[in-house]
């Protein structure tokens, strides 16, 4: 059990990283502190696992981009479960909208819930994380579009450009106080050729292939990864950008992929 | 290299490396927009180095962060030009709360540096478009890359500026429009303007130069070229990007910092 004794605190549980992050964690022995958007009823099923692990478990509903909200539940949630140790940060919206003609609530809510809801967390849990002074992890899940442009929601991409900078503030300024802050450039896995469809960008034609071993990752490869951030052996990281993509975005164009006969390619 | 005939508008223009890019930009004959929102002294001392270089410019007054401003200040622009080649987006916020930003302090910084960018850039495609050809030139920051320990939202900021220099340029590159950003490191702008901002207005470089010399004889270890940036270095890599010479150049940000980030 390679977290018992540890609070663990997941902004959107309901999300699909968010049921394999919670599983995995409950697994080793975290007491999680779960924020959900359903107060708990879509992830009942993973709830009620989780706690047959011997899990305690909170679920709260907040606005995770309004400081005073996020304050109140984490005092509230340490009478319970004890003081946050580690944060996953894990909110991952969507939407497409373009530079030319894109509106403006769109863009602002992609990026609240995405790099706003990240500041404000960190923040908050940061603050408490000082003041114990026992350390703490704080683990952002990102996106290779940090990086990489999408071709379709330019405000998706800035708002994980900007969480990147988030992490690597944070690891200076809450490093000081031996908290460790990462963050998981994540993708792509199934369903995002979909999410992600543009018509200015090919990256995901195919994309799977683009992946040098041809296999996509799951959320269930976050998880390890948010795992070992979470403990011990992670201990001389700190201020990182992990890109966990498979090879993904080392893929130059169409070259090379490793397409089967069928799909008309050499196989690689 | 002349930019004559080309018409630009710059943003934050009355202070610090706005000016300077003004100036410059108008010096090599563009017709230059300042752009300005607390700092109309900033801006009337812009203007006056502009006819003194023998350039003609005017002064606009635009707070980024409202969409209807810029749209108004857009519109001005290209009535009295006759429309607009060169955008530096420019105007931006500092306002060194490090981690301990309120939600308020957050919104003012990201909508001004950001969302201020964006919508500059949004404004003024429809008129890129008719010539088939536009320059947008992004001021970022080192701190795109690296933290700045001083202001979390304000790197964060940059780092958004990045993507959205990139994810302009691809899908603006059909117009003939370039998207490009440059990551200056700390340039020295003197102590003029606003106490937010915190920006600087160019005084005699030389002299600059050598005091920071005596001042810091180690200067060499904190930027290699042995001195600071100068508003005058951001402004002719924007007058090179902004040229004609660069056509094949989108999405790229070009670090500016006399070597200080090797270090």
């Amino acid at each position: 059990m390679k977290l018992s004794g540890k609070t663990v605190w997941i902004t959107d549980a309901d999300s699909r990283s968010g049921k394999a992050l919670l599983l995995r964690l409950a697994a080793e022995g975290a007491a999680l502190l779960l924020g959900s958007d359903s107060g708990g009823s879509d992830i009942a099923q993973e709830l009620a696992q989780a706690r047959r692990a011997g899990a305690r478990v909170r679920v709260c509903t907040v606005d995770d981009c309004r400081s005073a909200e996020v304050a109140r539940m984490l005092d509230e949630a340490e009478q319970e479960l004890g003081p946050v140790d580690v944060l996953i940060h894990n909110r991952n919206l969507v939407r497409p909208i373009s530079v030319e003609h894109g509106e403006e609530e769109v863009f602002r809510e992609v990026m609240n819930a995405n790099a706003k809801s990240a500041f404000v967390c960190a923040k908050e849990a940061g603050r408490r994380m000082t003041a114990r002074q026992a350390g703490g992890r704080i683990v952002f899940v990102s996106s290779i579009h940090a990086e990489k442009p999408t071709g379709m929601s330019f405000a998706y991409s800035a708002s994980k450009g900007a969480v990147k900078m988030l992490a690597r503030e944070a690891s200076v300024v809450l490093g000081r106080h031996g908290i460790g802050v990462y963050s998981i450039e994540f993708g792509p896995v199934e369903g995002d050729g979909d999410l992600f469809r543009s018509d200015l960008s090919k990256l995901y034609d195919l994309y799977r292939y683009k992946v040098p071993s041809a296999v996509l990752g799951t959320y269930d490869d976050l998880a390890e990864l948010a795992l070992f951030l979470a403990g011990d052996g992670a201990r001389y990281l700190n201020g990182a950008d992990i890109r966990m993509d498979g090879g993904f975005l080392l893929h130059y164009l169409d070259f090379k992929m490793k397409l089967p006969t069928e799909t008309g390619g050499d196989g690689g | 290299m002349t930019l004559e005939g080309k018409i630009a508008l710059v943003t934050g223009a009355g202070t610090g490396i706005g000016q300077g890019v003004a100036v410059e930009l108008a010096r090599r004959k563009a017709r230059v927009a300042v752009s300005y929102n607390a700092s109309d002294a900033g801006a009337r001392e812009t203007l006056r180095r502009i006819e003194e270089a023998g350039g003609e410019g005017f002064a606009v007054r635009a707070n980024v962060a409202d969409r209807d401003a810029i749209r108004a200040m857009v519109r001005a622009v290209a009535d009295r030009f006759g429309g607009i080649d060169i955008l530096v987006n420019n105007a931006a916020l500092q306002l060194n709360f490090n981690f301990e930003h309120d939600d308020d302090a957050y919104d003012r910084i990201m909508n001004v540096n950001l969302k201020g960018y964006w919508q500059c850039i949004q404004a003024v495609v429809p008129y890129m478009k008719r010539h088939g050809r536009g320059r947008i030139i992004n001021i970022s920051s080192v701190h795109g890359k690296r933290p700045t320990d001083f202001d979390t939202v304000y790197a964060m900021s940059k780092g958004g500026i990045k993507m959205l220099t990139r994810e302009s340029a691809i899908e603006l590159a059909k117009y003939g429009i370039t998207v490009n950003a440059i990551e200056p490191g700390a340039v020295d702008v003197g102590r003029q303007g606003t106490k937010e901002t915190k920006p600087f207005v160019p005084p005699e470089y030389a002299e600059q130069a050598e005091r920071m010399r005596r001042r810091n004889p180690d200067i060499r270890r904190k930027f290699p070229v042995g001195r600071s940036g100068r508003p005058a270095d951001v402004a002719s890599l924007v007058c090179y990007i902004a040229s004609d010479e660069t056509d094949f150049m989108t999405g790229a940000a070009i670090r500016l910092d006399g070597g200080s980030m090797l270090l």
